[in-house]
């Protein structure tokens, strides 16, 4: 039973993990309704920021960590200045092969500014894990999971009750409208690879912290992506929930079926239950229903 | 007169001096090798010092054997991610521009996307690493330095316990992933050999991870109750770091072997400090590149100052090194065979199943090397090298440990 409910507890917040890096692909879908097949390689790059200033360059964590934010935020300005602002106004699927070309670009300029080595990622949080009792909860994971409810709920409060928020919405619905209607789509959609790319980074420092890193950690983002569809691409507070489901299943799959298998299914799980769902719900469980009158 | 004749005695000279040079340049027959690298996927890392010790071995048996029986080799690099769908696509393409007598091979996906293709192509394939069950069949066109990772596992395994004296099987544990069926095959081979010795050796658990940072300290936690007396981890650094910082965080004490392509280096500069892996060790049937003067370390500082070798003294490098001094001595067998102007990658095979490379011929880098007909790997002979840190220094603990056999898995 003890492991029972250690599987269920390290599942729920390995979860809340992947909703932090969910809520990456939110934001910027919710702004430019362009799914960012980049968002690992953002989870990386972030990472390796935070790696510069505090590891290469020896900062201080108060000081370096705010610097790899801003810097990261700073990069995600960049790619929206030089990519995304060109393209208001055009296709979808254009922007969805623009951010496939990004991975390609984020990767190769991973490669070339940090090289191919695993670099050791700084430990920002203790490694000792929490114990209660039986109970044996990795602190790092414990204390992302807080940040990330937090995170979660602000954000949600944000899009619906600020008016900022309120106008990165009216450009989710409809970019003309928005236009119409004398919202800044381009300002919005700025604003959303800011907080992407700022988000990414947390979500790096939570991930990574006290392990390794290289340019192949980027995997963390196919990784999120059933809890984005699953939640549905709009819903910034569902993503937890998703989050938690995916984290859950994830995690008792892995300890119990895997052993029977022979295999790692719980990898694949989360996978299969997004799409039973995503066949009864399209829009995921949060998702906008999108009524078009013809 | 005088300034005449002499500049007619220059000009004979110069004319002989010609024809002197063109009648051996077209003495001398030139072959290509393939080099199948991964400088942008999971093995980047460690490709440097591997691609950077084969080229220098290649401009040395040029000018010191080459030279001598006719045959100037040219080497070009090929990129393939480690991606076995890049390398079927490239080959095509290999072939065609090089036209190679032998490839070079990387990993598990040359195997997997070549292994069917060689044969028809009549091109052998000489591999750094260790080898692969999944390949293990007869009439091979791929052969490995080394036998599978699972026997390598297997010599340290009996060592370990020999070590730890008693009488009851050595409890061990397992990190491996289902993302290359290389990682697979190495877990399957370990088990297959504990299944038919189940006094030397017992698995109490295989775990399954992504071969990306993770938390494993739950896993970790449930072998060590099982009484894991050492843990296997031959994937890849991340996986060494996430069961190192689970162990960590536990307090518990259980060592870690780890193979060449995720080294105790590797590991140890991936958690940041290579004291962090004090009492791990790695296990290769091959030289260790510790800081012995051994004639494999007076070869790789000889490359060093004459041939511009730039890869560091590492696992990779003996790898690279121990790799390029096979297909050399295939080479040159083949042209004392058939001929230096007739030699082709049917009779680089042939001389390789046929030759025995001596110890002294890799500068015992390798032990004595005689493929067969049965496999990919030597079957015979075959002795494995120990490494760990030891008061944090990177140290032999043991050498020409025997490889035991395992029936195929």
């Amino acid at each position: 039973m003890i492991d029972f409910v250690n599987y269920f507890i390290n599942g729920a917040l390995v979860g809340l993990l992947y909703a932090l890096i969910a809520m990456g692909f939110v934001v910027i879908y919710r702004a430019s309704k362009v799914f960012n097949f980049a968002q690992g390689e953002l989870v990386v790059f972030g990472g390796f920021i935070v790696w510069w200033m505090v590891a290469s360059l020896g900062l201080p964590l108060s000081i370096g960590l705010p610097l790899a934010f801003v810097a990261a935020a700073l990069f995600g300005l960049l790619v929206e200045r030089v990519f995304f602002s060109r393209l208001a106004g055009e296709s979808v699927f254009a922007m969805v092969m623009v951010t496939i070309g990004l991975l390609i670009l984020i990767r190769g300029l991973i490669l070339v500014l940090f090289g191919p080595q695993v670099r050791s990622f700084p430990i920002i949080f203790p490694l000792q894990p929490v114990i209660i009792g039986e109970i044996l909860i990795p602190r790092s994971l414990l204390i992302g999971g807080v940040i990330t409810v937090i995170v979660g709920f602000g954000l949600s409060w944000f899009f619906n009750r600020t008016r900022a928020g309120l106008r990165m919405t009216a450009v989710a619905e409809d970019h003309q409208v928005a236009l119409l209607m004398g919202i800044s789509v381009k300002r919005s959609i700025a604003f959303a690879w800011i907080l992407g790319a700022v988000l990414s980074t947390l979500g790096a420092v939570i991930f990574l912290s006290g392990k390794s890193l290289n340019f192949l950690a980027s995997d963390i983002g196919l990784a999120a992506l059933p809890v984005a569809l699953l939640a549905g691409f709009e819903a910034i507070a569902g993503v937890l929930l998703a989050g938690l489901i995916v984290g859950i299943i994830q995690g008792l799959v892995t300890a119990y079926l895997d052993p029977i298998v022979g295999g790692a299914i719980g990898t694949v799980f989360p996978f299969i239950i997004m799409l039973l769902i995503l066949f009864i719900r399209p829009t995921g469980m949060f998702g906008w229903k999108t009524i078009e009158r013809v | 007169m005088t300034i005449l004749k002499n500049i007619k005695i220059a000009g004979v000279a110069a004319a002989l001096g010609l024809l002197t040079i063109t009648a051996s340049a077209r003495a001398e027959t030139t072959y290509n090798v393939a080099s199948l690298a991964d400088f942008t996927g999971p093995y980047a890392d460690v490709m440097k010092d591997l691609i950077g010790a084969r080229r220098p071995v290649i401009d040395w048996w040029n000018a010191e054997v080459g030279k001598k029986i006719g045959i100037k080799l040219g080497i070009k690099d090929y990129d393939h991610r480690y991606d076995a769908a890049q390398v079927a696509s490239l080959w095509p393409g290999i072939k065609a521009e090089l036209n190679p007598i032998i490839a070079l091979g990387v990993g598990g996906p040359d195997v997997a996307a070549l292994q069917g293709r060689l044969p028809t192509d009549k091109i052998p394939m000489v591999m750094s690493t260790a080898a692969y069950g999944f390949a293990w069949k007869p009439d091979p066109w791929i052969f490995n330095q080394r036998p599978t990772y699972s026997h390598e596992a297997a010599a340290f395994f009996e060592w370990l316990r020999q070590k730890r004296g008693g009488s009851g099987p050595l409890k061990v544990a397992i990190i491996s992933s289902e993302a290359s069926p290389a990682y697979v095959d190495q877990h399957k081979g370990v088990q297959r050999y504990a299944a038919d010795n189940p006094g030397k050796v017992e698995v109490v658990e295989v775990v399954f991870t992504e071969v990306q940072p993770t938390d494993l300290t739950t896993q970790v936690n449930r072998v060590t109750r099982k009484g894991a007396e050492v843990i296997m981890i031959m994937t890849n650094t991340a996986a060494v770091v996430a069961t190192k910082r689970a162990l960590q965080s536990l307090g518990k004490n259980v060592p870690i072997v780890v193979s060449s392509h995720n080294g105790l280096a590797e590991s140890g500069r991936a958690i940041g400090d290579i004291k962090q892996m004090e009492g791990d060790y790695e296990v290769y049937a091959m030289a260790a590149p510790t800081d012995a003067k051994t004639p494999g370390r007076e070869f790789f500082e000889m490359l060093q100052s004459k041939y511009n070798l730039k890869a560091k003294w590492t696992v990779s490098a003996v790898q690279g090194l121990g790799q390029a001094l096979i297909a050399m001595r295939a080479i040159e067998a083949a042209a004392k065979k058939v001929g230096a102007d007739k030699v082709t990658g049917e009779a680089v095979r042939e001389a390789l199943m046929s030759t025995t490379i001596s110890a002294d011929e890799t500068y015992k880098i390798l032990g004595n090397t005689k493929f067969s007909n049965d496999g990919p790997f030597p079957t015979q002979g075959l002795v494995a090298s120990i490494v760990t840190i030891k008061d944090g220094k990177y140290t032999e603990a043991a050498a020409n440990v025997p490889v035991p056999s395992i029936n195929k898995w």
